[in-house]
């Protein structure tokens, strides 16, 4: 299907500067744009075996990170072997029976929290990718550095990928990984929606040489079709957000849009930490013949914020689902982080990562829904106040556990493990 | 002109006796209410907040109208049940504590015992309401009783009153319109359709609901009998915003819009279609004829040809348009250039009337002439041999029928029913615009009458243009008001009917009240079998 | 019939020396020709129930698919989940492919699938649904002639009891949990013993009967001044109402000693347990009582919950609970699904197989107890892993007295579970026209599994 062209019409418009490295913004409309939806956006993790989901392959030769023997772990962290099994027993009282075992927190040194303090137990070594191929975009322009694309280009930058890319919830063909299963399928039925808008002032746009792209979020939800897939030709409106919008200088050839200079753009993670806060960020995306758009959109992320995000869903249910010990994952991000906002010899606070994005044609109006966008500019000067609000469907969890107010047994440094008797105790009210 | 002068027919049934004195009144029609008239009329008396879940038997299309076949329904079984389940329901709704004290207007001095008179006044006012006329001493005394018992045996004057009001609610003076007709009192040989049956017919005609208060104080008095006195209230019902509900009701059984209850499309072709899109194609057809014919007051045939529409947001994705609005509903506009123009092109039409996976321009046309020039079309003869048109990769749609017009079998009705069909070919089975078939641009040229009509721009113009259009709409709201057929006796009044609605403009307010003010409109057609208990008189000729 | 033979009657050693009873006895030979109906067309009572367990069943997005038959229609082949159902399959469809629809609302894990099949609406918080849940509806339909308009039922040993059904959406149902509470309730104190002699009317149904007498004492004014065409439409009318009054009296009449109803002795305590062969035989248990619960008429609709939401049951001697099993385990290359997770499916299924044995047990007419129920047992989820709630597992059991065209398996491609909801509502005779709102709003049943 093709994509119409906006008809233009002087617009007088006046526009905030925002504070990305983007040329100041046009006042008249762009000569053609063209507006997307994101049905499906993961990390961009490249799958090295033929089948499965979590076999082995180049990327991670023994499969995917094997469970964890919990029993052993909470030995090593200094408790008996009779409550260490006593534990992860699941006839006996898990202190939350939908939260998890809250005990497995506390096994760093002197029984500290290895949720919030990660530290305290030696780093496990979480086993990373060990394959040359990865997905993503060159972000440092230097090839000899990164991975080679799975179409041969080189120096793809996603150390993300690399010290993560083996665990369970990231690994997996596309679309496959459970991780991308959870959150997609989350934003699929309206918990948010990212749309796209691509401008540029050539004649054509299949090849143009000055070229826009913004990500905007939008209140309005997606619609599945008959099938199960997200509806084509729905509208969006744009609503301002202080934080999620990104405006990016690209050219397009052949379809292809590549950035032309990089950018700080914030987008709406597909995962616990909401905040996909991307430096230099820049975009590898396609259109295709049928009218949708699909690629990457890569960028420098802050990586302790990923910690706490799993973190906060609940460590002992992450653990236990996702097959990891969560300190093992800030150990990897902390060495695997290649990049320092405040220059080559600044605390390297963030790490190379890329998200893989699938679009559809959408129409895309203004947050007034008054008429098509006609450009790429910025609405942030508009966006309300940002309250700070509980993710969706948000525990209350403290320090990475779900405190069992109710029980009588807490967990803690100094909890008292095996209750007085051994016999089953009565868990109806 | 006197509308107490009702011409008199007496048709009796071959073989049975028919025996009319002066005195007694005669039912001339007995029709089941509507679905939408019993929730419109449980709405008035006791407010929307009512739910009313249920099962209702369903409705019979006779002579292209749901009005006419409602004439000929009763109730099964099954019905009966369902309906006494929604009279005990909303009867709980109703005498629930917190609504008790808005229903019943008068308060027991002991909630705990019977009150024969409290209950009167409850069942007065509403049995009057529901049964469309007072209540007869036995109907009411009936249940007075019914409400003693039920207070007694349970302790509760409420609980009474709930077991009255659902005897009110399954009875068939409720369920259905019992049209009476009694002696003319200026015309001793002759009879005249008495003042609530009057008022009915005006009052489901207008607001598709029963008679308010004030219709019933018009027939009580006798004013609706004057030309004066049913003039006012038909100006009172057509300048009311309720006005708006007659109309819907009315649209939404003439074009059939019914076919949405068990809309089904093929996922896989129209992956877009679903319940959302059903129900708001429905509701743009006719949030497009409400603007246009009432609010508007414009020119009937500018449904076919008008630009004008309203849209919501899955609709916009359908129509391939921006929705350009944070209301549910815009008015919305079609560029010349999109091809879609009058209500033809809009998806209710077009997916009504195709398969779940492809157009139909036979359908479609059918269809067209059926609902828009009332004019039906025969079934396809028994015989015939359907292989030669299954396969859908032989040519295009067009190609094909074109073959049925050449087989002399199929030519005499397919020469007819397909052209208008092939004209709205830009059009798939969802109502999507799709100019190319098997990589070739479709043509939508026809021929109908020796007229050449290019698409479907050209064919709204040609409906336009057609006599027969608003000649049907007339004879459409005729036989929508009495719930009956016509027949060769009233061509001759239909033919003033229409020229009437030409001089007014083709305006659709206007021809209700026209039609609705003529004498005609409440003939009384004596039906085949009436029998007396008392001496027969001589019938009048 | 004679006088001294009538309806009421019992003879002993009719059906093969098996009683039977329906709340009255139910005599072949005053039954019509099918043992379908009543000789004067009153049909058999129907019973509703739903069944619930947690967790679905085995069907992945690589396609690996361990219940959803490949044949639709009738004769559908007995795929590995179901293997339990054999015994019973003709009595049983399956409905696949059918989905909780959310309209914007976040999926609520373990959740918002059965609250949605439910109740109709996708509910915004967990714990919560947005309205009643649709067995309470068929109770007021069908179940206002028994002793219990409904009874609810939680087989799983779960650490709260667990029900699904609510008039309010916020407060539950209080489920009988163990077999003693099951049997105390049903044939303890209150029980009316048919086989007593101290039996007494029911006067709200008298109430009920004097509604319809006031209405039928208008007939003649009615009728008189009326056309041919329309005493016929009147009379059919009346014969309608007669047919209501019908159902009525019948209820009134003493039910008289029946050898069916067989007051069983009362069960001993169980050791509790959340392990999978106890949870069984628990459901086992209960499910017997509740069979002879209907066979003695105490009630007509029930809600049974073999195993919840987010189910804890495991294999004893694992370490690992079914529900985290559904997470972890990865899907086998080979065979495209998690063969841990599949056999965990099977043997929770077996538990809905005995179920339905139960009712099969006892007979009455030509048929059992369970010709003469509709059971729609569904779970939470479909594909547990992902807590999908595309293609949710649904099924509806027993003949409804002969409405149900069983047997059959239903596919489509992500249609509303609202639409199962309501066919099971249609064919227990609720007056119910639509059900669901938002997206999962339908009115439309399942016309292929209604006779």
């Amino acid at each position: 299907m093709n994509r119409r062209f906006v008809a233009t019409s002087v617009i007088a418009i006046t526009i905030a500067f925002a504070s990305t490295a983007v040329p100041q913004q046009l006042s008249k409309p762009a000569k053609w744009t063209k507006t997307y939806v994101i049905e499906w956006n993961e990390p961009a993790m490249y799958y090295g075996a033929k089948t499965g989901v979590i076999d082995p392959g180049t990327d991670c030769p023994k499969g995917t990170n094997p469970e964890i023997d919990w029993i052993q772990v909470l030995v090593d962290a200094g408790y008996t072997l009779e409550e260490a099994k006593w534990l992860r027993n699941p006839a006996n009282p898990t202190r939350s029976p939908v939260h998890g075992q809250n005990q497995m927190a506390f096994r760093g040194k002197d029984r500290a929290n290895v949720y919030v303090n990660p530290t305290s137990t030696p780093d496990t070594g979480l086993v990373g990718v060990s394959g040359t191929t990865g997905e993503g975009v060159n972000l440092d322009g230097d090839e000899k550095t990164g991975f080679t694309s799975p179409t041969g280009e080189k120096g793809i930058d996603n150390n993300f990928y690399k010290c993560l890319g083996c665990w369970k919830t990231y690994r997996g063909p596309r679309r496959l990984s459970s991780g991308a299963l959870q959150f997609n399928d989350s934003m699929r039925n309206g918990a948010w929606t990212t749309v796209i808008v691509v401008s540029g002032e050539g004649v054509d746009p299949m090849n143009d040489n000055h070229v826009k792209i913004g990500f905007y979020v939008s209140n309005d939800k997606m619609v599945k079709d008959g099938n199960g897939n997200i509806a084509t030709d729905y509208t969006f409106r744009i609503a301002p957000h202080a934080k999620y919008e990104g405006i990016l200088a690209a050219r397009t050839s052949n379809g292809r849009v590549i950035s032309t200079a990089p950018g700080d753009i914030t987008l709406r993670d597909p995962g616990y930490t909401r905040d996909l806060e991307l430096l230099r960020a820049r975009v590898d995306l396609q259109m295709k013949p049928d009218g949708s758009l699909t690629g990457y959109v890569g960028g420098y992320r802050p990586w302790e914020p990923v910690y706490k995000g799993w973190v906060n869903a609940r460590g002992p249910v992450i653990e236990s689902l996702t097959w990891v010990q969560l300190p093992a994952v800030y150990y990897a991000l902390r060495r695997s982080a290649d990049y320092s906002p405040t220059g080559a010899n600044g605390e390297k606070t963030h790490i190379s990562f890329a998200l893989r994005i699938d679009a559809l044609p959408a129409f895309v109006v203004t947050p007034d829904a008054s008429k098509e966008v006609a450009s790429v500019e910025t609405y942030k000067a508009s966006a309300p106040k940002e309250t700070t609000r509980g993710a969706a469907g948000s525990f209350y969890v403290i320090d990475g556990i779900v405190p069992d107010r109710t029980g009588k047994f807490q967990a803690g440094p100094n909890a008292v493990i095996l209750p007085p008797s051994t016999s089953s105790t009565d868990k109806r009210q | 002109m006197s509308a107490a002068s009702s011409a008199q027919t007496s048709k009796p049934a071959p073989g049975a006796s028919t025996q009319i004195t002066e005195t007694t009144p005669i039912k001339v029609a007995v029709r089941r209410i509507t679905e939408s008239q019993y929730r419109h009329t449980i709405a008035d008396l006791f407010g929307s907040q009512i739910k009313i879940n249920a099962r209702f038997e369903p409705e019979k299309r006779e002579e292209r109208l749901l009005a006419i076949g409602s004439s000929e329904l009763s109730l099964t079984s099954s019905g009966f049940e369902q309906y006494f389940a929604l009279a005990s329901s909303i009867s709980d709704q109703v005498l629930g504590e917190k609504q008790r004290a808005a229903s019943v207007p008068c308060k027991p001095d002991d909630p705990n015992q019977a009150n024969d008179a409290c209950a009167r006044q409850f069942i007065e006012t509403h049995g009057e309401r529901l049964f469309r006329r007072p209540l007869t001493e036995t109907e009411t005394l009936t249940r007075i009783k019914t409400a003693s018992a039920g207070a007694k045996q349970s302790g509760d004057f409420y609980a009474g009153l709930k077991l009255a009001l659902t005897s009110l609610l399954v009875a068939p003076e409720f369920l259905f319109r019992v049209e009476t007709a009694e002696p003319d009192p200026a015309n001793r040989w002759q009879y005249r359709l008495d003042g609530y049956t009057k008022a009915s017919r005006v009052s489901f005609l207008l607001w598709d609901s029963a008679p308010d208060q004030e219709l019933l104080a018009a027939a009580r008095s006798g004013d609706i009998h004057t030309a004066a006195g049913l003039k006012q209230q038909l100006t009172r019902l057509t300048s009311s915003p309720r006005f708006e509900q007659g109309v819907r009701a009315f649209f939404t059984d003439m074009f059939q819009l019914d076919g949405f209850e068990n809309l089904v499309k093929d996922p896989a072709i129209y992956p877009k279609f679903n319940q959302s899109v059903s129900d708001s194609a429905k509701e743009q057809i006719l949030k497009t004829a409400i603007d246009l014919l009432v609010n508007q007051k414009r020119d009937y045939r500018d449904l076919f040809t008008s630009n004008e529409t309203f849209l919501n947001r899955p609709l916009a994705s359908v129509y391939k348009v921006p929705f350009t609005s944070s209301a549910e509903w815009t008015r919305y506009t079609f560029p010349q250039s999109s091809e879609r123009s009058g209500i033809l092109t809009q998806i209710a039409f077009l997916s009504l009337f195709s398969h779940p996976g492809t157009s139909s321009p036979t359908k479609r046309g059918i269809k067209l002439y059926e609902i828009f020039t009332c004019e039906m079309t025969p079934d396809p003869p028994p015989d015939v041999d359907f292989s030669k048109v299954q396969d859908s990769s032989k040519g295009t749609v067009r190609g094909r029928l074109l073959d049925h017009m050449k087989n002399t079998g199929c030519a005499g009705c397919h020469r007819r029913t397909d052209p208008p069909g092939l004209a709205l070919e830009h059009f798939d089975g969802l109502g999507q615009l799709r100019t190319m078939e098997n990589g070739a641009r479709i043509d939508v040229t026809a021929e109908l009458n020796g007229v050449k009509i290019d698409g479907a721009q050209g064919l709204g113009k040609f409906l336009h243009d057609d006599p027969r259009v608003c000649a049907c709409l007339a004879r459409n709201v005729y036989t929508y008001g009495v719930g009956r057929k016509t027949d060769a006796k009233d061509e001759d009044y239909l033919a003033g009917q229409i020229k009437a609605f030409a001089n007014s403009g083709y305006r659709l307010p206007d021809l209700m009240v026209q039609i609705a003010s003529s004498p005609q409109f409440f003939k009384v057609e004596i039906p085949g079998g009436v029998q007396r208990a008392s001496t027969p008189r001589t019938p009048a000729r | 019939m004679s006088s001294s033979f009538n309806r009421r009657t019992f003879l002993r050693g009719m059906l093969s020396g098996t009683a039977v009873c329906v709340g009255l006895p139910v005599l072949d030979r005053f039954l019509n020709g099918n043992g379908s109906a009543f000789a004067d067309g009153s049909k058999l009572p129907v019973r509703f129930g739903t069944y619930f367990w947690g967790l679905g069943l085995t069907d992945t997005p690589t396609g690996g698919t361990r219940w959803v038959p490949s044949k639709t229609g009738p004769g559908y082949e007995i795929m590995p989940e179901l293997e339990s159902l054999k015994a019973v399959k003709d009595k049983v469809s399956v409905f696949s492919g059918f989905r909780a629809i959310g309209d914007g609302r976040p999926n609520l894990v373990h959740w918002s699938g059965h609250a949605s099949i439910l109740s109709g609406i996708a509910p915004a918080a967990s714990g919560r649904f947005d309205g009643p849940s649709f067995d309470t509806r068929i109770a007021d339909a069908i179940g206002t002639s028994t002793r219990f308009k409904v009874l609810d039922v939680d087989a799983s040993m779960s650490r709260q009891p667990i029900s699904y059904s609510t008039r309010t959406g916020g407060a539950f149902a209080t489920p009988e949990t163990t077999p003693l509470a099951l049997y105390t309730r049903l044939f303890g104190a209150g029980f009316q013993d048919p086989n007593s002699d101290d039996w007494k009317p029911d006067p709200s149904i008298m109430l009920r009967q004097s509604v319809l007498s006031a209405v039928k004492e208008q007939r003649q004014a009615l009728m008189s001044g009326a056309g041919k065409a329309d005493q016929i439409k009147l009379d059919q009318y009346f014969t309608s109402l007669r047919d209501m009054e019908n159902q009525l009296a019948v209820q009134l009449q003493k039910p008289d000693k029946c050898d069916s109803c067989v007051v069983p002795t009362a069960p001993k305590e169980t050791p509790r347990s959340a392990s999978v062969d106890v949870v069984r035989a628990n459901t086992r248990m209960m499910a017997r009582l509740l069979a002879m619960g209907l066979a003695c008429n105490q009630t007509r609709v029930f809600n049974f919950v073999h195993t919840g939401g987010t189910s804890e049951t495991y294999l004893a001697g694992q370490n690992k609970i079914y529900h985290q099993i559904t997470h972890d385990e990865p899907t086998d290359a080979k065979l495209g699904y998690q063969p841990e997770t599949s056999k965990l499916a099977g043997l929770v299924m077996e538990a809905l197989g005995d179920f339905l044995i139960e009712l099969e047990a006892i007979k009455e007419g030509e048929g059992t107890v369970l010709d003469n129920s509709l059971i729609m047992a569904f779970s939470d989820t479909g594909y547990a892993k992902i807590h999908s709630i595309e293609n949710i597992p649904m099924f509806l059991a027993g003949r409804a007295g002969g409405r149900h065209k069983a047997g059959q398996h239903i596919a489509t491609k992500g249609e509303s579970v609202t639409r199962v909801s309501l066919t099971a509502m249609q064919l227990v005779g609720a007056p119910v026209g639509e059900f669901g709102s938002g997206t999962m709003k339908t009115a439309r049943p399942l016309t292929e599994v209604i006779a």
